[in-house]
């Protein structure tokens, strides 16, 4: 039985955390006055680089990485903290402003000071109303400890947090969007390139990061660099020579949810399988796993042949799917995929920014398909195809086969492809919201198609059993990419 | 200079061009609908998808093959590179326009852009100049695949001459930014969210407008808009763009001399639009001049020439009015003779003038009459002049260009009118009032020739009244208030018998017996570049259509 490894989460139950002198009790604030005492700002930013730690909000880009592009000279320089967390089923980082918004402002001020910025805005979603109290009170509260101001602890540094509330767009969690929102105009994500980590906020060079990779930071400055790389698997980019080390270190707030016995956030190592997290999670409610979603709505689903899959960043990726933000969803038996699409979707059409045409009005049309599927009104061909052979009576002639054509199972597919190609990756929108679109509604439909043909043939939504309505393994497009590559191994 | 390999063409374009520009320059077309070269570049559309072309991730150095993704042409820039970022160690860049991706990019774009467009083309203005009908036929699917429902937004009153069709509208934005950044007032934006997004002014919760389109220069919107979405109320359902003929001119509005498409029929001018003109108007033009053309098509235009009968103006014959006009000037000293040119008339009008005081009736006394003084209007990107008059610069020029000339404009013009017996007055400034000053001048003179294109305040104190044109009329040059001579050209015929002005004044010369013969604008042009210092190269051949700009 995998047993929790609780670090960002570790206090998260102690009474009274969210205030300074609790927070200090369990060395708050140790770990930024040990980089400032022993560290220089770019020691830091190398430690955070060799920790190999992967971006938390859902694309798992290298943080070291992404602080390596921000250009040193230009001023000011901007920290933008996303605390806009709005993917459904991901609901960690709310957590940590609630209860221990002191680690945040930790994580905030070694990246401030290992990036030489001054400026800090934290992006809070609009619900998070109580997140954004304790967050403010905290705030307050380093404020009049000497940790935020003008020469913090005698330092030198300035380091000044802002919080801006959001007010309630999806869209305004994607890094430009967020961004565009902050400067006070509508929530639409900007044309990439230029990337925030060059002309970011007001145009100046930005570090976007979620919250719970700046809680990260504490830990990788407290305990080093080798204590962090020793939790979760690092792979081997075989394509490079030697391979180069691909890694998913560290631990991932888990948010499981849907039909599990113990819902709720778990702090785990990266890399433990689908199985061992439902386990964690108290295990399944009711007979069978039908589907799980990994890393959030818009992560493609894993079907039950799948669930052997490690629950990290590259082995995600390999899988045709992504971890995202952790979100993973628990489908059991009684689930119907095309109702679950359809949910998906009617919230995708509803969240879509409308600055770019294909997702405008491609998001809602691919609800609108699925919608006419669910409602019985999906369209369906018999077709004969004149095919020469023997016949019943014994005698050469036309066999006459017939083929079931589902026209909108081939629409569904061809639209959503048309906003965002899952195949080759490519997007024709201006943001990842058109993957984010048609990677479930794709994948959903190659990999339950029974059941979305099913509900064609029906006039209504059927739900299948699990090993009927999913297509198997060899037929299925991801999981074939999935065994593919030998190229990554084990280091 | 960047080298870049454009589909098969090696071409060299500007450091910063981007892929749009570059390929127009050599005539490939890149559909676009929210890129617009006056405007910011959001690459909202979608439409300019282009195959850039670079090093291959991962292969050999040296390999070069289409990037992952397409990129917007409007935002994708060219620049020279360095000799070791150099593709296939000569190209800064490598773009296609004509591959596969790019061409299946395109056609899926366009189905977006038609789900919820209500097709209705037979009863849409823009019909025939539309780019969504224009690249849904090159580049586009020949049927639909859409079963849903469409949106129908609401048709809406913008302002006082702009609709707002917003079932047609793409949501390009380009009408957005151009209020943000050219006219920088503001009143467009963007209202509800993803596929009901719509273009609207501020409102209030009962939907009552706050703030309508009424800038200036709000009919820019209805110009630069792609679809049918934003109509001008002026225009609606006046014509279909392909029946009208087209003349490129500058608009008489003002003395900045935009630059002008004037629309016509034989039955008159239908609209006006501006032209391209990078030092001058750049994309665009004001209201007041967009719409300022209607007195040309006015049923009160002066048709005869007009002689008073007993107080009354009664109509007459040419040979007639101009044997009066005659018998009135041989009769007065030419130190009673005032002459005043028109800052409305083109240079050649003015030439022919002034050539007329000085070598036929030999006085050096000219004046210059003109609009009264508007407004100026100062905007981020454009300047409405107060001086509303296209030719100010040239006629004071033109007029004192003779020996010994004075050309007097304001008081000391009507004291001099006032003190005359007889004032050859060309007018043809629409809607010109008279101040008092002026009147009583006028009421003073014994004989007042007045030379117009509608019955004024002018006309009203004349003697005889001659029937002149309108810039829409004839040919010529205007000299704007920063020294750019440009042309007019003519479009429609004058009403009944009215005649180009400099036409009529060697009329008159002839009647006197001068020798003034010319036999077209151009004609005149050459005798202004032989005899106008500064004019020395603005013949018509010279000038085109992108104008010239004086010393």
């Amino acid at each position: 039985m995998v047993q929790e490894r609780r670090i960002l989460y570790e206090h998260l139950d102690t009474p009274n955390i969210n205030t300074y002198d609790v927070f200090r009790q369990h060395d708050g604030y140790t770990r930024f006055e040990k980089a400032i005492a022993e560290y220089q700002p770019e020691e830091i930013a190398d430690m955070v680089k060799e920790a190999g730690l992967k971006g938390r909000g859902g694309a798992g880009f290298s943080t070291g990485e992404k602080w390596s592009f921000v250009p040193r000279d230009i001023e000011p320089r901007y920290l933008c903290c996303n605390a806009d967390e709005s993917e459904p089923g991901t609901f960690s980082n709310r957590y940590v402003l609630e209860k221990n918004p002191h680690l945040l402002i930790e994580g905030i001020l070694i990246c401030c000071y290992a990036m030489g910025i001054e400026t800090t805005y934290v992006y809070i979603r609009g619900e998070f109303t109580l997140g954004k109290k304790m967050l403010d009170a905290a705030i307050k509260e380093a404020y009049e400890q000497g940790y935020l101001g003008e020469n913090v602890r005698d330092t030198g540094l300035n380091i000044n947090i802002y919080t801006h509330p959001g007010a309630g767009a999806y869209i305004c969690g994607e890094e430009t969007g967020l961004i565009e929102s902050l400067e006070g105009k509508r929530g639409q994500p900007r044309n990439k390139p230029p990337f925030p980590a060059v002309q970011g906020v007001f145009m100046k060079p930005t570090v976007v990061q979620n919250v719970e990779t700046l809680c990260n930071l504490p830990f990788i400055v407290g305990n080093g660099v080798e204590w962090y790389t020793q939790m979760g698997p690092t792979y081997g980019d075989a394509r490079f020579d030697p391979p180069k080390a691909d890694p998913n270190t560290g631990t991932k707030l888990y948010c499981i949810s849907g039909d599990v016995n113990e819902p709720g956030v778990y702090e785990l190592d990266l890399g433990l399988t689908c199985t061992e997290l439902i386990e964690v999670a108290g295990g399944l409610r009711g007979e069978e796993v039908k589907a799980v979603i990994p890393g959030g709505s818009s992560a493609p689903i894993l079907t039950h042949y799948e669930l052997d899959t490690r629950l990290d960043f590259t082995s995600l990726t390999l899988a045709k799917s992504m971890l995202g933000s952790g979100g993973i969803i628990v489908m059991n038996e009684t689930r119907n995929i095309v109702d679950c699409l359809l949910n998906i979707m009617k919230f995708y059409a509803h969240e879509s920014c409308g600055q770019c045409t294909p997702c405008r009005w491609g998001t809602p049309w691919v609800r609108d398909i699925v919608q006419r599927i669910a409602d019985g009104d999906g369209r369906q061909t018999t077709i004969t195809r004149p095919k020469f052979g023997v016949t019943e009576s014994g005698r050469w002639g036309d066999t006459g086969e017939t083929e079931e054509i589902y026209e909108d199972l081939d629409l569904l597919e061809n639209v959503a492809n048309n906003i965002a190609n899952v195949d080759t990756m490519t997007w024709n929108t201006i943001c990842v919201f058109g993957i984010a679109v048609s990677w479930p509604a794709v994948s959903y439909m190659r990999k339950f198609r029974p059941e979305f043909e099913a509900a064609i043939r029906e006039g209504k939504l059927v739900t299948l059993p699990v090993a009927e309505a999913t297509v198997p393994p060899e037929e299925n497009y991801a999981y074939q990419q999935r065994i593919i590559p030998k190229e990554f191994a084990d280091l | 200079m960047a080298f870049i390999k454009l589909n098969d063409l090696e071409i060299e374009v500007e450091d910063g061009t981007n892929i749009v520009e570059a390929a127009r320059e050599h005539d490939i077309e890149v559909p676009h609908y929210c890129y617009h070269s006056g405007l910011s570049r959001p690459a909202n559309c979608r439409m300019c998808l282009v195959e850039p072309y670079g090093p291959i991730p991962g292969a050999p150095p040296g390999t070069i093959g289409p990037a992952r993704q397409l990129a917007t042409g409007c935002t994708l820039t060219v620049r020279s590179a360095p000799p070791e970022r150099k593709l296939e160690e000569k190209y800064d860049a490598i773009v296609r326009t004509d591959s596969e991706r790019v061409i299946k990019a395109r056609e899926d774009i366009l189905e977006f852009l038609l789900v919820h467009h209500p097709l209705d083309c037979p009863v849409c203005d823009q019909a025939g100049e539309c780019d969504l009908q224009d690249f849904s036929y090159r580049h586009g699917h020949d049927k639909s695949r859409y079963l849903e429902v469409k949106n129908v937004p609401p048709k809406k009153d913008l302002g006082p001459d702009v609709l707002l069709y917003s079932t047609r509208c793409i949501v390009c934005t380009r009408c957005i930014r151009f209020c943000d950044e050219v006219s920088g007032s503001g009143e467009l934006g963007l209202i509800n969210r993803g596929s009901h997004d719509e273009i609207d002014i501020p409102r209030s919760h009962e939907g009552i407008p706050i703030q309508l389109l009424d800038n200036k220069l709000a009919g820019n919107v209805v110009d630069i808009c792609p679809v049918g979405a934003l109509i001008s109320k002026d225009f609606l359902f006046k014509s279909r763009p392909w029946f009208m003929e087209k003349a490129n001119s500058v608009c008489s509005g003002c003395s900045v001399g935009c630059n002008v498409t004037v629309e016509y029929k034989t039955d008159g001018v239908y609209r006006i639009k501006p032209r391209f003109h990078e030092d001058i108007n750049q994309h665009w033009m004001c209201d007041d001049g967009r719409l300022g053309y209607h007195y040309v098509n006015s049923d009160d235009r002066l048709q005869l020439p007009q002689k008073r009968v007993d107080g009354e103006l009664v109509t007459t014959q040419w040979a007639d009015a101009l044997t009066l006009i005659a018998e009135n000037l041989s009769e007065v000293d030419a130190a009673d003779i005032v002459v005043i040119g028109s800052a409305q008339g083109t240079n050649e009008d003015n030439y022919v003038l002034q050539q007329f005081a000085h070598d036929v009736l030999k006085t050096t006394q000219l004046g210059l009459f003109g609009q009264l003084p508007g407004e100026e209007h100062k905007f981020p990107q454009f300047t409405i002049e107060a001086d509303k008059n296209p030719n100010t610069a040239g006629a004071r020029t033109i007029l004192g260009s003779a020996n010994g000339n004075v050309v007097l404009e304001g008081d000391a013009l009507w004291e001099k009118v006032a003190g005359a017996k007889v004032v050859y007055l060309v007018s043809g400034v629409p809607e010109r009032a008279l101040e008092d000053a002026e009147r009583e001048a006028l009421e003073k003179v014994d004989f007042l020739i007045a030379q117009d294109v509608l019955p004024s305040a002018v006309t009203e104190l004349a003697d005889v009244v001659l029937p002149g044109t309108t810039f829409a009329e004839k040919d010529g040059t205007f000299t704007n208030s920063t020294g750019w001579v440009q042309r007019i050209r003519k479009t429609i015929d004058p009403p009944g018998e009215a005649q180009v002005d400099w036409e009529i004044t060697q009329q008159l010369a002839k009647q006197l017996g001068g020798e003034i013969d010319y036999h077209f604008a151009g004609e005149i042009a050459i005798a202004i570049a032989e005899n106008v210092a500064g004019y020395g190269d603005a013949t018509h051949q010279n000038i085109g259509d992108a104008g010239i700009k004086l010393d």
